[in-house]
């Protein structure tokens, strides 16, 4: 079948084409309506009601919410001083989350996609899909089995003396960090191996012969063809990491809460639908304002770095 | 320079320089650090203690009582049903999506890419916080009692991110092709419905079926929008180990999860070979493979 496909392709006759292309348009622009459907039904719908809620108030105690008079006061009840603690936490644990992670999966990425052999490459990529593929769930529970103050590895320390008593680390905002930085790893790691392996061996040869050390074609070649990958993996691992609630509510306690478990709360034990909402709402605003201040960030520096360089390349042919 | 670029290369391995050494060491230190707790779980899984946390005596014992649990089966009976009731609706939408984007992308594809984008990067908190009250309103207080069963809620929530990495992956298939072998159908006035089945299909099939066994696994996988829409009496595995953190973990959870791993691994590993038995799409290479196999 495919190797038919490969063959077929003749010169299109001139009038035969666009009569087929005609004959073929009617049925397949249909395709996209169901999928069209169900987001607007299950997405958009959905959402559009949270944010009709976040304008409303919760009327008693046992009644989630109600619309019959509109202000902006949840979003000043969610902005309290208990919201926006847990809020500035949960910024900084996504941020330096992402940091490490893009700290611990550069290198990683390069020695899969450069140095290793083509023939290791698949078999290292498919030991980074199981994890990936392994429940979320799961995994976080592997390292609070692990991090517990009678667990394995706090014996194991304690037993080469390496800590004066047991491993204090479940339940802070430590162990969140931990658990954040190993359940995103992967999707860091995954676009830069696409990046780096894209980058054409030629391009780093012609740089030596162009007199680059090892180091200024580290600079000016690989690091910016592989910057795609990194703002990728950036925002791959940023957006999903600011409303984690799985890996705080395993790994972190009262100590280490995050926004997504006071989002949670509001519509489980709170049952206070319309406050919940508004956070929801504010969540967003955050995610998506901060990935377009650091994606025009980057954009910025990307555009400094490519001046810089061609107003080196020139000075460089001179000398 | 062919030459002396065959002659550089083996001289060049052969003497590891202390860069590529750390660079060896920092991969298998990430590898290490990425198996360990799943090497914690599959290890805990063979412990015969009362708690999951405390290692007692190894054994098998906490395989044959998850067997025996009830609650256990019931949760994996719902969580494969789930699954597979997800990956059928994510192929229908995503496929016809798929082939509507590549072949007829009108007016509106543009905004569709940026709708499927947001399914994707949406926090899953968001979205199932959002779809709590949709189906409370739609099922409780409109009527429409379908959206009442839990097995039905938990399909169409986790169908909606599974359906655009269908599309996504049947879009980058369809790309590689031309539409030659469709048009000389056509002009066998061979009718729409003849067309798709006999041509269409047969070209994307790769794509469509790694597409399916994705949508299965991540349904399987899927923990806080379920935990969120599910209804008493339908709870899928994942939410079952959630709420079971509340009050403690038994080590038959460990031996379950292990078990649905080995199912996980099973079923990326069929995708994973019909992507590479596929010469022309995008699926080709290491690279190709990646991008589709995380779905982005």
């Amino acid at each position: 079948m495919t190797t038919l496909e490969g063959r077929a392709a003749p010169t299109p006759g001139t009038a035969d084409v666009p009569a087929a292309r005609r004959r073929l348009r009617a049925p397949k622009g249909l395709g996209a309506l169901p999928i069209s459907v169900w987001i607007l039904l299950f997405f958009i719908l959905p959402f559009g009601l949270v944010v009709w809620y976040s304008f409303g108030y919760k009327p008693g105690l046992y009644v989630t919410h109600a619309n019959d008079v509109l202000s902006l006061d949840r979003y000043g009840q969610a902005a309290s001083p208990a919201f926006f603690s847990i809020f500035v936490r949960t910024l900084k644990i996504a941020v330096t989350g992402t940091v490490i992670c893009l700290a611990i999966a550069f290198p990683m990425a390069y020695w899969m996609a450069v140095k290793l052999a083509p023939k290791w490459r698949g078999i290292v990529l498919a030991l980074i899909l199981i994890p990936y593929w392994t429940n979320f769930l799961v995994r976080t529970i592997g390292w609070q089995i692990s991090l517990s103050p009678e667990g394995f590895v706090s014996k194991t320390l304690q037993w080469a003396h390496l800590t004066d008593g047991p491993l204090h680390v479940l339940y802070t905002s430590a162990a969140v960090q931990l658990g954040v930085v190993y359940n995103y790893l992967p999707l860091m790691i995954l676009p830069l191996y696409v990046a780096l392996e894209r980058l054409d061996p030629k391009l780093l040869e012609a740089s030596r012969d162009l007199g680059g050390t090892v180091w200024s074609t580290f600079w000016h070649v690989t690091i910016p063809l592989s910057m795609p990958g990194v703002t990728a993996g950036m925002l791959l691992v940023f957006v999903p990491l600011m409303g984690d609630y799985i890996t705080p509510t395993v790994l972190g306690g009262a100590s280490g809460s995050m926004v997504g478990q006071m989002v949670a709360a509001q519509f489980q034990s709170a049952q206070n639908w319309a406050l919940g909402s508004a956070m929801a709402v504010l969540l967003m605003l955050a995610i998506f304002g901060t990935s377009a201040v650091v994606g025009a960030a980057l954009k910025v520096v990307g555009a400094i770095a490519t001046a810089a360089t061609s107003l080196k390349l020139p000075l460089k042919e001179n000398a | 320079m062919t030459d002396t670029a065959s002659v550089s290369k083996p001289v060049r391995r052969r003497r590891i320089r202390p860069g590529d050494a750390l660079l060896n060491v920092w991969g298998m230190l990430g590898l290490l650090f990425l198996f360990f707790p799943i090497v914690v779980i599959v290890v805990f899984s063979f412990n015969t203690g009362r708690t999951l946390q405390m290692f007692e005596g190894f054994g098998v014992d906490a395989y044959v009582s998850a067997m025996n649990n009830p609650a256990i089966v019931n949760a994996i009976t719902v969580s494969l049903i789930t699954a597979a009731g997800t990956a059928v609706v994510a192929t229908l939408l995503g496929t016809f999506a798929g082939i509507a984007l590549t072949r007829r992308p009108g007016w509106w594809a543009p905004g569709l890419l940026v709708l499927l984008g947001l399914v994707m990067v949406t926090p899953e908190i968001v979205s199932a916080i959002s779809l709590l009250p949709w189906f409370v309103t739609l099922g409780v207080d409109w009527g429409f009692d379908a959206f009442n069963i839990g097995q039905v809620r938990l399909i169409i929530a986790n169908s909606l991110f599974a359906s655009a990495v269908v599309t996504f992956i049947v879009r980058a298939r369809m790309t590689g092709m031309n539409e030659f072998l469709e048009e000389a159908a056509a002009d066998l006035y061979a009718p729409p419905f003849r067309r798709f089945t006999d041509i269409t299909l047969p070209l994307i099939r790769p794509a469509v079926i790694s597409g399916a066994l994705l949508a299965f696994t991540l349904s399987l996988d899927n923990t806080v929008v379920s935990s969120f829409v599910s209804v008493a009496g339908s709870t899928p595995w994942p939410v079952y180990i959630f709420a079971s953190l509340k009050a403690s973990l038994r080590p038959d959870i460990a031996a379950m999860s292990t078990l649905m791993l080995v199912l996980t691994l099973i079923v990326l590993a069929v995708a994973a070979l019909i992507l590479r038995r596929d010469p022309t799409g995008e699926g080709g290479g290491a690279a190709g493979l990646t991008s589709a196999m995380v779905g982005r």
